[in-house]
């Protein structure tokens, strides 16, 4: 065992080095090779490694009408991704506020227009009621 | 699982496409939510979840990262989402964590085999997998998307919303906890 480097100091590093492998060289490395104890505990974290690594593959079955329920939503799954995605597009953004802005536009005018013609037939009412009075 | 010819369908809109994509992974996605919130229910609503943001996202998938990869941090996404909509969110991250250290008995009710059973490649899932339910959540959300499902520490923390240094903090508590509870529960 290697007098510079003490189980001790060995032990914590275990679980990351466990992950990585081993480097080339080292006093880490050279404990390991010496001390069949840390050498051991480094190879139980690398089998829980292992086992974690494959448990990717290990499937939960869900329940059985799942998938079917699932596949039904697709449709609309898929449409609030396209209504998602296009209002998120900007070019779809520029041309809903121009055509919101030449609604508001085309409204004001409709409506300036309607006044300004509701007066002139008022005011047109009224010139028609006066002459019929002075007759 | 995903070929890159049956997303360049997806992206292009093709509904059996988008139904194959779902056959091929819903049991991965399902599983992976349903390891991470704890209950059949809400890993369902979790798998319908990711599929709506499947479909959103498919789009500005490049493919510079793997698709598993990518589906994999959506369901971990999604599944922290649905924590923090029930409300449990910080409730299960601010979980005590005794660092013991020591024996594996006692994290959980489960009947761990004892022994050198992993050494011997008498691969014990049940086993791993009680070990795993029986870690708090602050932990065994580390371990599951690092080490099961490859997550990088640092897109776990900004799932997690931590920094790089305390996922890596847990994920050393985790897995010595682990290596406890598989081969030192005769301690």
């Amino acid at each position: 065992v290697s007098p510079a480097v003490t189980c001790d100091d060995v032990l914590p590093l275990l679980p990351e080095l466990a992950e990585g492998g081993l480097r080339t060289a080292g006093p880490i490395e050279a404990h390991l090779e010496s001390c069949a104890s840390c050498s051991a505990e480094l190879g139980r974290y690398r089998a829980v490694l292992q086992e974690l690594g494959a448990l990717s593959q290990v499937v939960v079955e869900p329940s059985a009408q799942f998938l079917a329920g699932l596949l039904a939503q697709m449709p609309e799954a898929r449409r609030r991704a396209f209504l998602y995605r296009m209002a998120a597009d900007e070019r779809v953004q520029h041309a809903a506020l121009s055509l919101g802005g030449a609604i508001v536009g085309a409204t004001a005018i409709g409506l300036l227009w309607w006044r300004v013609t509701r007066r002139s037939l008022l005011t047109g009412g009224v010139a028609v009621q006066e002459a019929g009075d002075s007759a | 699982m995903v070929s890159p010819e049956l997303l360049a369908a997806c992206r292009q809109g093709d509904p059996d496409a988008f139904e194959e994509v779902v056959r091929r992974t819903y049991r991965h996605v399902y599983t992976q939510a349903l390891r991470l919130v704890g209950d059949r229910h809400e890993a369902e609503d979790v798998t319908q979840d990711v599929y709506l943001r499947v479909f959103r996202g498919l789009s500005g998938f490049r493919g510079e990262s793997q698709f598993e990869t990518w589906l994999y941090r959506i369901v971990a996404n999604a599944a922290i989402n649905q924590l923090k909509r029930r409300g449990r969110f910080g409730q299960l991250m601010a979980e005590p964590e005794p660092d013991r250290g020591g024996t594996g008995v006692g994290a959980g009710n489960f009947d761990l085999p004892s022994g050198e059973i992993l050494d011997e490649q008498a691969a014990d899932r049940d086993a791993l997998t009680a070990a795993l339910e029986s870690l708090p959540f602050s932990l065994r959300s580390v371990v599951i998307l690092k080490d099961v499902y490859g997550l990088s520490c640092q897109e776990i923390g900004e799932e997690l919303g931590t920094t790089e240094g305390a996922v890596k903090v847990r994920l050393h508590r985790a897995r010595r906890r682990l290596k406890d509870l598989l081969f030192d529960s005769e301690g």
